[in-house]
């Protein structure tokens, strides 16, 4: 096994891969806004990404599906709250997932100067 | 997906709503343009927001016109009244285009918004490795 191909480096890849995902369509949910007919878009990846590392892999692909909650009279159903929340949700999270990775990666600097 | 794509998203969004707000800025400059009754009446402007494909986003997808023949008012004064001392004035709502300028005007902050936070996730995924 390669340096970085350990479940933990592949499963942090996917995961900010996923909420990289999640970010641009958050922000497609918002510019939709006030689109007549237009339903908001969600970006899921947690269940399976923790099934496959239970599985001894990381490496998951980001599924996008439409929002069923109900719609308002022009049948946009973009609520900014939600959008709001998972954005700061989504950002907190791609942080710690930044710092996990920057995390790993020390590890290994420690262990290169160690002679 | 270009770098950066979330920006680039949120970026459609501000223009769409920039051109509404200046749709509506247009629609209430011209609220009392007068026009000789054998003319148009001024024709107030909608924006029509659609879809981009593949999430890129939202786009004019036109501007619709609103009634040409506005309302008539009695002002035999006028400079451009007709015989019967009736000109055309735009037949415009000024309570729907207010609630639209703040439709508008929540929109575009909403999308500022998401520039804001999506450039503070690009800058930690630029922080990996420091």
């Amino acid at each position: 096994m390669g340096m970085f191909d350990s479940v933990s480096s592949v499963a942090l890849n996917s995961a900010l891969d996923g909420l990289a995902l999640r970010q641009r369509v958050i922000a497609n949910n918002v510019a939709n806004i006030q689109t007549p007919g237009y339903q908001a878009q969600r970006v899921s990846f947690e269940d399976e990404l923790s099934q496959a590392v239970t599985r001894g892999s990381g490496a998951v692909t980001a599924q996008v599906a439409r929002s069923l909650e109900p719609t308002r009279e022009d049948g946009n159903n973009v609520n900014l709250d939600t959008e709001t929340l998972l954005n700061v949700d989504t950002n907190l999270r791609y942080q710690l997932a930044t710092q996990a990775i920057s995390g790993q990666f020390s590890s290994v600097r420690t262990a290169l100067r160690t002679s | 997906m270009t770098i950066f794509g979330a920006i680039g998203v949120a970026s459609t969004g501000l223009t769409v709503h920039r051109k509404w707000l200046d749709a509506v800025s247009d629609n209430l400059a011209n609220v009392s343009t007068v026009r000789a009754t054998s003319e148009d009446a001024f024709r107030q402007k909608y924006v029509v927001a659609q879809e981009m494909a593949d999430g890129g986003g939202v786009q004019v997808a036109g501007i619709v016109e609103g009634s040409a023949e506005g309302r008539l008012v009695y002002e035999p004064d006028n400079p451009l009244a007709d015989e019967q001392g009736y000109v055309r004035y735009p037949d415009i709502d000024m309570s729907s285009q207010m609630t639209q300028l703040i439709m508008a005007q929540r929109g575009y902050q909403a999308n500022a918004a998401v520039v804001d936070r999506a450039k503070e996730t690009y800058a930690a995924a630029l922080q990996i490795g420091r």
